[in-house]
């Protein structure tokens, strides 16, 4: 808490402002500088130094995460295990909208990108334009609104109602230490994809998806198998031209299919997923399984480890996805016991674990998530582990900055 | 202080949205269990209340109603883009009514009302 590692740059040019201060006060007094960065000239006497001010719109101060997936493919799940790793529950913004997209915790904000869309309910039905198409969407706002807050700035986010369709007044997002902007285009545009730290595309299979609707869907009233088909088959040109090409940018992918542990089956229930990592990404290690760059196929199940039907299955090995370095870790089949996951934990290798059975204790706190008992939620909870590091390692190479610039 | 803290929530620019909010059904529901309180402290606040109870329902009325007009907007020509933005529409409701689902379902609405009004009465805690 007390540890403002976020904001070095400013301090050590400002010598007056104490190392440990809390996070919120920081927070505040970065919003100032703002405020007198705007407004330089005349109110740049009334406190600090102009070094303050020229630092705090210089730097980038807040790492920013992008994630993308269709509607109803776990980016709520994803998002609840990813806050949960970074410690702290996040909560919907105090006082505000009730309908208010946003998560915040004490290190991150998680923001939804639907709130830039251009075209509300009825605009697109006017236009006979989909959410997925990006003119329903404004790219030049939510560029200007992340680069803002990577910049530390604070912005006023419009917030597009889900129950009304309408945009609603917009709420204050002040920069967090982190910024997750989760929706259906954040590696659509490429200056929004510059300003990603790290980026993550969930892939759900068309078998899957289906699944997972109707366990969604059933029990709503008016609903049908009919009519999620409808609805799936109908989103699918727009989702296959302007949201699957998406993943192609993405630094690690979550792949959801059918098993192939059970011969022709289609209920969903048993899953095969894979992890896909991109080989380069800066303070990004690949996980493996074994031997870091072979192939491994491998079936914990044995005489050390009893596993009910269908059994589990593990693979790891080096591949290519579109023209790019990938290492693959994939997961077919379903923990039952707690001993299976913690037998597979022990022999993953750099999953940035702080301590032995993180992600098993994270999995168990979770139990009531959906995909808990998975490769989902297993490879879900990884993925946090490794933002989590990837963020310290960022920040500490802030740190090291300005030493290094002294020096020189 | 705590009566302006709790008349907050229900000023009139945030009422008329939370008459379609699940979320907003948190605000009504520390009241259903104190309804002693509810005569001075909400005056009129059994007015606001019935629509606030309905929220989830409305959700689920709208997604019904989509499928209605989504199948009716096909019935001409399945590619159209007004039957796809249809469809759409229903995706984006079946999702919120879901998100809603699962709002109620962990949370105590006892608990949603004093993370956001502490200092009111019902919200005190006592150490000794």
């Amino acid at each position: 808490m007390a540890v403002c590692t976020i904001y070095t740059s400013t301090q050590s040019l400002n010598s007056r402002c104490s190392l440990y201060t809390p996070t919120k006060t920081h927070l505040g007094f970065n919003q100032r500088q703002v405020v007198f960065y705007s407004k330089r000239s005349s109110s740049s006497s009334k406190r600090g130094s102009s070094s303050v001010i020229t630092c705090s719109a210089g730097d980038s101060q807040t790492i920013v995460i992008g994630l993308a997936a269709d509607s109803g493919c776990g980016k709520s799940t994803f998002m609840r295990r990813l806050t949960s790793v970074f410690g702290g529950a996040a909560e919907p913004p105090k006082g505000g909208n009730p309908d208010s997209n946003t998560l915040i915790s004490d290190t991150t904000t998680v923001i939804c990108l639907d709130d830039y869309h251009s075209l509300d309910r009825t605009g697109r039905k006017v236009n006979g334009v989909t959410a997925l198409d990006p003119r329903a969407n404004n790219f030049d706002l939510m560029y200007e609104q992340v680069k803002a807050i990577k910049d530390g700035v604070a912005v006023d986010k419009p917030i597009y109602n889900h129950v009304t369709g309408l945009l609603d007044p917009p709420e204050l997002i002040k920069p967090p230490k982190i910024l997750v902007i989760e929706g259906l285009h954040p590696m659509y545009d490429e200056r929004v994809r510059d300003l990603l730290d790290f980026s993550i595309y969930l892939d759900i299979s068309n078998e899957v998806k289906f699944a997972w609707k109707i366990q969604r869907d059933m029990a709503e009233r008016g609903h049908s198998l009919e009519s999620i088909k409808a609805s799936i088959e109908a989103r699918k040109p727009d989702f296959d031209a302007y949201i699957d090409p998406q993943k192609q940018h993405a630094d690690a992918v979550i792949e959801v299919l059918p098993t192939q542990l059970i011969p022709d089956d289609n209920e969903g229930k048993v899953l095969r997923v894979k992890l896909i990592m991109k080989e380069g990404v800066k303070h990004f290690s690949p996980v493996y399984l074994f031997d870091e760059g072979s192939t491994i196929s491998w079936i914990p199940c044995g005489r050390k480890l009893t596993c009910s039907y269908p059994g589990i299955k593990f693979a790891y090995g080096p591949d290519t996805y579109f023209g790019h370095e990938v290492s693959v870790l994939e997961m077919d089949g379903q923990f039952d016991r707690l001993d299976e996951l913690i037998y597979v934990e022990s022999h993953l290798s750099n999953i940035s674990t702080k301590f032995y059975g993180e992600v098993t204790q994270q999995m168990l706190k979770h139990a009531d998530f959906p995909g808990s008992n998975n490769g989902t939620g297993l490879f879900q909870t990884i993925v946090g582990l490794k933002i989590r590091d990837l963020y310290e390692q960022l920040i500490s190479t802030k740190e090291a900055a300005p030493v290094e610039a002294t020096k020189a | 202080m705590a009566t302006v803290a709790g008349l907050n929530l229900l000023t009139p620019r945030v009422f008329s949205r939370a008459i379609d909010s699940p979320k907003a059904q948190s605000v009504k529901s520390p009241l259903l269990k104190s309804p002693w309180k509810m005569p001075t402290r909400f005056g009129n606040g059994r007015v606001y209340m019935q629509p606030l109870r309905a929220a989830p329902e409305s959700i689920s009325e709208k997604v019904e109603k989509s499928i209605k007009e989504a199948e009716q907007a096909c019935q001409g020509d399945p590619a159209s883009g007004e039957c796809v933005a249809a469809w759409d529409e229903v995706e984006e409701l079946s999702a919120a009514a879901s998100h809603a689902r699962d709002k109620k379902k962990d949370s105590d609405p006892l608990e949603t009302y004093c993370k956001d009004n502490p200092e009111t009465d019902e919200c005190r805690t006592y150490e000794d």
